[in-house]
């Protein structure tokens, strides 16, 4: 489905949430239909890694961040496939997509929206801007200035977008995937403290190993790929996961591992890690749990996403030169005893 | 937005079966004590929540609301005539709650539905108290108890947590229940419901005797009373007669008791001979005064006085079960009869036949002797081809004499009605008794029950010498009724293929089952149990309980105040309990668990204090492949007891053993 067809779409359905792939999938026919939860994470993770290839690791934690209802942040040179990673997500959930690139002249109504004046109504009419969807992709975030970035905030945290004094729900489920370039790359705004603390997580491709580049090369073109993805389940089925997830169990004995880890962040840091991280950090292990098909979660879940979550949250503390973040997130969750 | 907004309040389907099954359970005391509209109007309601609940429709036109309601109040008013009384007050929230259901959707008016079901339960125990309809509403409670735990784990599945749940609140209600039903006050302030003030006056005992009053309850399995011989004198059933009612006037075949008998004089026991037989009886509520008692009381309880005739007669209607002792003896006390006395007991109704006469009179002939003449009355019953039935069919006007000389074919009524009249007609004093014969005996409480199907009517006349004795002629037409009690005698008659009605004949052969035998009378026991020990535990019991164990005399004030407060220390106590034991238990696990990894590491495998138990564990069983299968279960134990939702003691001491044994082993 074009982008096009998709917005379309969407706007006909006046963004009640409704899967746009309703006819497709039993399971969103009826939500009493039983589904296996885990087979089928399973699946829409497989079905991605055919197109990201050998980067297994990356795309679960890709998923992982989406079933914890987070926000994603990728970080990596041009052209190890962070759009295509991204585009893959949201076309094996079917669900409305759109890209929007950020650049250095882009305003804040680009992607909010606009109020143009109806001749015909005599009235002011708000068109709602590309942010109005399921699956929106940022690509080089952090190409746009400060002010444009800003503007993301409240429809990340929030859900909503405020434009002329009226608030308008955005539809669930909303999840931004935003691509950046390393902050030594030429022409960048680093973003903001604040607007990086709203990413649950942030990622990085790299570049593939020899054995699975070779399988790129040989392998089928990645655009045509994309347009053969089926979605594996669709908005309601993805709804029903993400509240699931929240009900994964997590034991005193857990909370007190994840609350030494928060405490040794902020002993060790100046601005350690925030309770929203925190939250992120139990709700990303919570989900990661539940692709592993456990009802609890364990110390090994948050180290496993540990330093995804926690990196670029410590990262802009860095004083001593050859720091970065994941190497201060790695030592933490290596000198932190688990209780 | 709108529809987001709606989609995300709707209530799930599986707390709503809950609430609906729930809701069937307290349904059962509905029916038949109120109209049979009432519940089936309630269960239409659910049906069609469950038709509109999917749709995503509900009862929304204010219009259509007021018009509801309206019609309900004013079909209440119709059935009953006024919306005051327990029963149209029931009524009325059953028929609110309906409309509730039909309203309802969002998940405020789910927590309104689950209140308002917990009062139809209350009102349930309004409607009827036995312990079956007890057990419903247990059910009832707790299920809505599960609907509501289910409803706040959101769009979890699972069956069995909230059920689980709920059973632990319950058992942990249960000790406060008991305290409450203990101590707290029972007001008596003269505020007094009248429960369940529609008896079915038709089947039952009556103080009027006609063709078929007796014969119309043979099919009411309904208890009558409970009798109890705490001195363990029990009598054979044949001699079994449970004096009800004594009727003097005669109609023929009718006969009538007195309306408001007086009371005879207490009698001095010193005049009786023989040994009396105690007995404690638990009288169901019929709405009348009898009361029942062996041939023949001596003594009465407080609140009833011996009617001429010596029969228990109750000052006050017995609305609710009433449990008295009294004592029988097997003679009658002060057998007299006074010259005034003998001139009613020979009234006879006008219009007796010639032909009725003229058998009389050929009994009669020779100044024989009352006695002689009761036995070729009996004789007549024997000889004459008079065959027993329950249901004998319907006698005319002319029923004495259709019945004597045409049909001969009757119960127990007709023979002792005709025979009376017949004893007067020949100049005999006498009167018919009514009341029950025999009854079940439960080898597991040690109690008779006796049933509505037990009723029977038999004869007194008078000798001179010997004052009154009982004569009952069924005995002569039907012995086995009388030494086998009525169900049995039914039995054996169904067996016999003399009874074309073969309804029940089935169940009867399933009865004599054992284990459905013994199960009918441990229900039966528990059920006894249940109406002597929790439902009569009135003002008057708790406070003798209260003097039993030596705090009578105080206040209500301090009863409240008190039991509230021990309930308080209670809760305290078990919460103090419960942390003390779970954080023992946690820190008990990770002890556990620090020695498990320090045998590991004398092995050769070191735990990183950063290593979480499932990596270590994968780590310690490549380093120690002998050991591996151990390592893998005491790592899934610790996990289960560290980090999984619940853990039961079971598995702590198993991980217990298991970690001792890694280092015997090793």
């Amino acid at each position: 489905m074009d982008e096009k067809a998709a917005q379309d779409l969407l706007h006909q359905r006046s963004f009640i949430g409704r899967p746009m792939h309703s006819t497709l999938l039993a399971s969103d026919r009826d939500p009493e239909i039983r589904f296996d939860t885990k087979k089928q994470i399973a699946a829409f993770t497989n079905q991605i890694c055919e197109v990201i290839v050998g980067k297994t690791e990356a795309v679960k934690l890709a998923v992982a961040c989406l079933l914890a209802r987070g926000h994603l942040l990728i970080e990596d040179i041009p052209g190890v496939g962070k759009t295509t990673l991204s585009q893959a997500l949201a076309r094996s959930l079917g669900l409305a997509f759109q890209r929007i690139q950020f650049t250095s002249d882009l305003l804040p109504a680009d992607i909010l929206g606009n109020s143009i004046f109806d001749r015909n109504e005599q009235r002011f009419v708000f068109h709602q801007g590309p942010l109005f969807s399921q699956v929106v992709l940022i690509d080089e975030v952090n190409r746009a200035t400060a002010k444009t970035q800003s503007a993301l905030l409240e429809a990340m945290e929030e859900h909503q977008i405020s434009a002329d004094g009226v608030t308008y729900e955005l539809p669930r489920p909303f999840f931004v995937i935003a691509t950046q370039n390393p902050q030594y790359q030429v022409g960048t705004f680093p973003l903001p403290e604040s607007q990086l603390d709203r990413f649950l997580m942030r990622i990085e491709l790299g570049v593939p190993d020899r054995a699975s580049e070779r399988a790129m090369l040989l392998g089928m073109d990645r655009r045509e790929m994309l347009k053969e993805l089926n979605p594996v389940f669709g908005a309601e089925t993805l709804l029903e996961i993400q509240a699931k997830v929240r009900t994964i169990h997590t034991s005193s004995a857990l909370l007190d591992y994840l609350q030494d880890l928060l405490d040794a962040s902020r002993q060790r840091h100046r601005s350690g890690l925030s309770p929203r991280a925190g939250l992120a950090l139990l709700h990303a292990s919570q989900a990661w749990a539940m692709m592993n098909g456990r009802d609890m979660v364990l110390p090994e879940d948050i180290q496993a996403v540990g330093t995804a979550v926690m990196a670029h949250r410590l990262g802009h503390d860095i004083e001593q030169s050859g720091q970065s973040g994941r190497t201060l997130a790695a030592a933490l969750l290596n000198s932190v005893p688990v209780p | 937005m709108k529809t987001l907004r709606r989609q995300d309040t709707r209530i799930p389907r599986r707390p709503l079966l809950w609430l609906a099954v729930a809701l069937l359970f307290a349904l059962p005391p509905m029916f038949g004590t109120l109209p049979s509209w009432v519940p089936l109007l309630f269960l239409i309601a659910l049906t069609a929540k469950f038709w509109m609940q999917p749709k995503g429709y509900h009862l929304r036109s204010l219009f259509w609301k007021v018009v509801l309601v309206a019609l309900i109040l004013s079909l209440l008013f119709f059935s009953y005539g006024s919306l005051r009384g327990i029963e149209p007050g029931v009524s009325l929230i059953v028929m609110l709650t309906s409309v509730k259901i039909l309203e309802a959707h969002t998940a405020r008016e789910f927590h309104i539905m689950i209140m308002v079901a917990w009062v139809l339960c209350l009102c349930g125990f309004f409607l009827s108290q036995n312990l079956a309809i007890a057990l419903c509403l247990l059910i009832a409670f707790t299920l809505l108890l599960v609907a509501l735990i289910q409803f706040h784990r959101g769009s979890s599945s699972a069956f069995w947590p909230p059920v689980r749940t709920a059973g632990k609140l319950l058992a942990q209600a249960a000790p406060l229940i008991v305290l409450l039903f203990l101590f707290f006050p029972r007001f008596s302030t003269g505020f007094r419901f009248q429960i369940a003030s529609q008896r079915g006056s038709s089947t039952g005992f009556s103080d009027h005797l006609s063709p078929g009053s007796v014969s119309s309850l043979t099919n009411s399995s309904e208890v009558a009373f409970r009798a109890e011989f705490p001195d363990g004198k029990i009598p054979t059933l044949g001699a079994m007669y449970w004096r009800g009612v004594v009727m003097w006037h005669c109609e023929g075949l009718e006969w009538n008791a007195p309306k408001n008998p007086a009371a005879l004089p207490k009698t001095s026991q010193s005049s009786l001979r023989s040994e009396g037989v105690r007995q404690w009886i638990t009288i169901e509520a019929h709405d009348a005064r009898w009361m029942f008692a062996l041939d023949w009381p001596a003594n009465w309880p407080s609140g009833a006085r011996l009617a001429p005739g010596d029969y228990l007669w109750s000052d006050q209607p017995i609305h609710k079960a009433r449990r008295y002792e009294v004592t029988s003896y097997p003679e009658i006390p002060n057998n007299q009869l006074h010259s005034g006395e003998r001139e009613p007991l020979l009234q006879l109704p006008a219009a007796i036949s010639p032909a009725a006469r003229a058998l009389v009179q050929s009994w009669t002939a020779g100044k024989a002797e009352p006695r002689a003449i009761v036995e070729k009355a009996l004789e007549f019953f024997r000889a004459q081809g008079f065959l027993y039935s329950p249901s004998p069919g319907e006698y005319g006007k002319n029923g004495l004499d259709e019945f004597l000389f045409h049909r001969r074919l009757g119960f127990c009524e007709h023979y002792a009605a005709s025979f009376a009249t017949l004893m007067r007609l020949a100049g005999v004093p006498a009167r018919v008794v009514t009341g029950y014969l025999g009854g079940e005996y439960n080898e597991i409480g040690h109690f008779f029950l006796v049933r509505q199907a037990d009723a029977h009517a038999w004869c007194e006349v008078w000798f001179p010498d010997r004052g009154w004795q009982r004569v009952d002629p069924t005995a002569v037409v039907a012995p086995d009724r009388v030494n086998l009690g009525f169900s049995s005698f039914l039995e054996r008659r169904a067996a016999a293929g003399q009874l074309d009605n073969t309804q029940g004949v089935l169940a009867r052969k399933l009865a004599r089952w054992p284990i459905f035998a013994r199960a009918r009378l441990g229900w039966q026991t528990l059920s006894y149990a249940w109406d002597t020990r929790v439902l009569s535990f009135d003002g008057d019991e708790q406070e003798s309980f209260f003097t039993a164990i030596g705090i009578a005399g105080r206040g209500p004030i301090f009863f409240i105040v008190g039991s509230l407060l021990v309930a308080i220390a209670l809760l305290a106590l078990y919460t103090g309990w419960t942390h003390l034991r779970t954080r023992a238990c946690g820190d008990r696990i990770k002890r556990i668990y620090e020695s498990f990894c320090r045998k590991a590491a004398r092995l050769g495998a070191p735990r990183n204090p950063s290593e979480g138990p499932l990596d270590f564990s994968r780590r310690a069983m490549r380093l120690l492949p002998n050991d591996s299968e151990r390592i893998r279960s005491i790592a899934e134990a610790y996990i289960a007891l560290r980090y999984a939702p619940a853990s039961d003691p079971m598995t702590l001491e198993q991980f217990a053993k298991a970690v001792s044994a890694f280092v015997r082993a090793s």
